[in-house]
C-alpha cells in the first residue's frame, strides 16, 4: 500500500510559520496530530466524504472539518440553494428574509425551540446562552462538566492558560460528568447563585472515552435544575443533528431551555444558532448580541436546504448505521491482529482508542500509519461520520486499517 | 502568592542543581572540585533548604537538610537567599568557620561557573561546548523547577490538578540528555536521566533545536508540526506541564 509523503505540506507550512501565529493555529494545528509529521495540514480541494491535499494525496475523511461537513464537501442541493441566495444578495443592509424562514424551520424542526438566533461559531451561541441565563435569573455562576468544551473565551478556557485570568474563572464551577451527588453539592453549596448548568448532551472530550449519560442521568439533572431554577444549556455543537433531528435532547429524553448548534448545521456555510424555549424569549431579546456577518443570507440559505436535506433522508440514521458498519469491521480487525479497538461516543461521531498501551503511544502510532495510508484518523479526538461515507469508503478504510495493523505488528510483534 | 518564597525554591532546587553537571561537564569544574570532600546546607528561615555535598569527584544537590554538614549557610528570609543568587547578598555562616577561606574563594569559582552558563549572550552560544552545557542547564532548571511551581504557585498549583498520574519524559537527541517527571496527585518530583515506560515523551532532535525550543527562542507549535520536536503519548500532560514551565519565568529568567 502506498505510503503518503506530504514535502509540499512542511514547505507550505515553513511559510505559515513566518506570517501566522503557529503556523496554524487553533483546532487546525498540527501539534495534538501525533506524529504531526503523518498528518497533511493543508487542503487543496474536496469532494464528497473526501478530501486531497497539497501533496495530491487523497483521503476519506473521518473528520469531517472538525463537524461541519455533514452531507458531503460540495454536496449539490446545498451548494445550489446557497448559489441561489448569493445571486440575491448575501451580507447586505437589511436583514434577508431566509432568516425568517430559517427560524421557522428550526422552530418547527426542534421540539425545545420556541425560537432561533443565528451567529457563526459556536463559541458564539455558547455565549450568548450564558449571557442569557444570566440575565434571565440575575445569578452570576455557571456550571460546566470537567474536560467539557464550549468554545474559547476566557471563562470557557482552562486556569493557567494564556490570557486566561483568574477572575474569568471565579463564576464558574465545574462538576464531574454522570456524578449527580457532585452536582447536587455544587447546587447546594451555591444556593441561589447558579444561573445554568451548560453541557454537552453526552460526554466527548479530547484524549479520553467518550461517555453517554448514565441511566436517568438527565431526568435528574432536569429534577434539580426545575427545583433550584437553574437553566439547562445543551451545547449540541459537537453532536447537533448527528444523534437526532430534533437535536440532542430529544435522543436522551430531556427538556433543554437553551440550546446551542452550529456544526452540522449547513455543511461547511459558517453558521450557528442558539435556539430557546418561549419563557427565555424576553431574556434574549434584553442582551445585546450581535455581530458583522451573522445576518448573512447565504449560510442561512445554505443552512436550510442542508437540514431540509438531513431531515429528508433521515441523516442520523444513516450516519449511525454508517458508522457502526465501519466500527465493528475495524474492531474485528483489530482483534486478528491481537490488539482491543475500544469504540466510545455515538456511532456517528465516534471516539476510538488501542487499549493496549494506555499511554496512547501505539493508538497515536496506528491513527498515523492509517492517515499515510488515506484514512485521516486522529487520535485525541472524536471522528466524525457524514452521509457522504459510503459501502466503498468503508471498504477501502477496512483495507487501510488491515495494512497498518500488519505494520505496526510488525514493529512491535507481541510487545503489547 | 509569595513571590520571594518560590523564587528561593527554584533557586535552591533547581538553578543549584546544576552544580552536579558543572561539576561533571565541565572540566575545569571537575578538576577544581575533585578533592573537595564537603557539604553546605542552605538553610532560609521559613523558607526552602538545601544540601550540596562534594565527594569523589562528585557533587549532589539535594531538596532539605538531612545528615550532618561541614557548613551551614543561614538566611534570613527567601529574600535574602535570592539577593545572594543576584550577586547582592551574603550568607550568614553558622557552622564552618574554619572554611570561610573555601566559601569566600574556592566555592564562588564554581558558582560563578554556574552563573556564566546560565547568563548566556549571542557569541557564547557559538561556542557548541557552552550551547550544550546552556542547554543541559536550561533543561535541568526546567524539570527540577516543576515541583516548586507546582507547590508555591497558586496557578501551577491549579494546573497540577489536572495533569494525570504518570512520568513525562524530555529527551534532547541523539542520547544527549534527559530528564523526566513524574506526576501523581497533583504533585511532582523530577529525575535526571530517562524512564522505561514513559506516560508522554517530548523528544527534541538535537541540542541547538532544542536549546531555541527550551529557552523560548523558536515557537513550540511550529516545532512540533515540523518533527523538531516530536510529542507523544498523554498529550494533556505536556499541554499542562509546558503550562507550567511558563510559570518559571514570572520567578527566574
Amino acid at each position: 500500500m502506498k505510503i503518503y509523503k506530504y514535502n509540499a505540506t512542511q514547505k507550505l507550512f515553513g511559510k505559515a510559520s513566518k506570517v501566522i501565529p503557529c503556523g496554524i493555529y487553533g483546532h487546525y494545528s498540527p501539534a495534538p496530530l501525533v506524529p504531526a509529521t503523518d498528518y497533511p495540514f493543508f487542503t487543496s480541494k474536496a469532494k464528497g466524504s473526501r478530501i486531497w491535499d497539497i501533496d495530491g494525496n487523497e483521503f476519506i475523511d473521518y473528520m469531517c472539518a472538525y463537524g461541519p461537513m455533514v452531507t458531503g464537501y460540495g454536496n449539490p442541493k446545498v451548494d445550489a440553494a446557497a448559489q441561489k441566495q448569493t445571486k440575491l444578495a448575501n451580507c447586505v443592509t437589511g436583514v434577508p428574509p431566509v432568516m425568517v424562514e430559517l427560524a421557522e424551520y428550526m422552530t418547527d424542526l426542534i421540539p425545545s425551540a420556541d425560537w432561533a438566533f443565528f451567529a457563526k461559531n459556536g463559541g458564539d451561541v455558547t455565549n450568548y446562552a450564558v449571557m442569557i441565563a444570566r440575565a434571565a435569573t440575575e445569578r452570576k455562576k455557571v456550571i460546566m462538566v470537567s474536560g467539557g468544551y464550549h468554545g474559547v473565551s476566557p471563562w470557557m478556557q482552562g486556569e493557567g492558560h494564556h490570557g486566561v485570568m483568574d477572575d474569568d474563572k471565579k463564576n464558574v464551577l465545574v462538576v464531574k460528568w454522570n456524578d449527580i451527588t457532585g452536582f447536587e453539592k455544587i447546587v447546594s453549596d451555591n444556593r441561589g447563585e447558579v444561573a445554568c448548568f451548560i453541557s454537552s448532551p453526552y460526554h466527548h472530550p479530547t484524549f479520553a472515552d467518550n461517555e453517554f449519560p448514565a441511566e436517568g442521568y438527565w431526568q435528574k439533572i432536569e429534577e434539580i435544575c426545575r427545583r433550584e431554577g437553574i437553566i439547562i444549556i445543551t451545547d449540541d455543537i459537537r453532536a447537533g443533528f448527528r444523534l437526532h433531528m430534533g437535536g440532542s435532547s430529544e435522543y436522551f429524553g430531556y427538556k433543554s431551555d437553551l440550546t446551542c448548534f452550529c456544526k452540522a448545521m449547513a455543511n461547511g456555510y459558517p453558521i450557528s444558532a442558539l435556539t430557546g424555549t418561549e419563557a427565555l424569549k424576553s431574556a434574549a431579546s434584553k442582551v445585546f448580541y450581535t455581530g458583522s456577518y451573522w445576518f448573512s443570507a447565504v449560510p442561512m440559505a445554505a443552512a436550510l436546504a442542508n437540514l431540509r436535506e438531513m431531515k429528508k433522508i433521515n441523516a442520523p440514521k444513516i450516519m449511525m448505521n454508517t458508522g457502526e458498519k465501519l466500527l465493528e469491521g475495524m474492531v474485528k480487525i483489530a482483534s486478528s491482529y491481537g490488539y482491543n479497538l475500544k469504540v466510545s461516543g455515538a456511532p456517528s461521531m465516534p471516539y476510538l482508542r488501542i487499549t493496549d498501551d494506555p499511554s496512547l503511544m501505539l493508538h497515536q502510532e496506528w491513527c498515523g500509519e492509517c492517515t499515510k495510508r488515506g484514512a485521516y484518523f486522529t487520535s485525541h479526538h472524536n471522528w466524525f461520520i457524514s452521509t457522504a461515507h459510503n459501502e466503498k469508503d468503508i471498504k477501502r478504510t477496512w483495507d487501510i486499517v488491515d495494512d497498518a495493523f500488519k505494520a505496526i505488528k510488525k514493529k512491535y510483534g507481541n510487545k503489547y | 502568592m509569595n513571590y520571594n518564597l518560590v523564587k528561593a525554591g527554584l533557586n535552591l532546587h533547581a538553578v543549584l542543581k546544576n552544580l552536579e553537571d558543572i561539576v561533571e561537564f565541565d572540566r575545569e569544574m571537575k578538576e577544581l572540585t575533585s578533592s573537595w570532600n564537603t557539604s553546605i546546607k542552605f538553610i532560609v528561615k521559613r523558607g526552602p533548604s538545601a544540601t550540596v555535598k562534594f565527594s569523589g569527584g562528585r557533587c549532589t544537590v539535594e531538596p532539605g537538610i538531612k545528615g550532618k554538614a561541614s557548613i551551614v549557610l543561614w538566611f534570613l528570609s527567601p529574600a535574602h537567599l535570592n539577593k545572594m543568587f543576584d550577586g547582592t547578598a551574603n550568607p550568614i555562616p553558622l557552622k564552618g568557620f574554619t572554611k570561610l577561606g573555601f566559601l569566600s574563594k574556592e566555592f564562588p569559582k564554581l558558582t560563578d561557573r554556574l552563573s556564566y552558563y546560565l547568563k548566556p549572550d549571542d557569541k557564547l552560544m557559538k561556542d557548541k561546548n557552552y550551547l550544550e552545557m546552556n542547554t543541559r542547564l536550561t533543561l535541568n532548571t526546567a524539570a527540577f523547577a516543576v515541583p516548586d511551581i507546582i507547590d508555591g504557585d497558586p496557578v501551577g498549583k491549579k494546573i497540577s490538578l489536572k495533569i494525570p498520574d504518570g512520568t513525562v519524559a524530555m529527551r534532547i537527541l541523539p542520547s544527549f540528555h534527559s530528564v523526566s517527571i513524574t506526576f501523581s496527585s497533583g504533585s511532582a518530583v523530577a529525575h535526571k536521566g530517562d524512564t522505561d515506560r514513559p506516560s508522554a515523551v517530548m523528544e527534541m532532535k538535537n541540542v541547538a533545536l532544542a536549546n531555541g525550543f527550551l529557552n523560548g527562542k523558536s515557537d513550540a507549535f511550529t516545532a512540533i508540526a515540523s518533527g523538531e520536536v516530536a510529542i507523544k503519548g498523554i498529550i494533556p500532560m505536556l499541554d499542562n506541564m509546558s503550562l507550567l514551565l511558563d510559570r518559571i519565568q514570572h520567578y527566574i529568567s
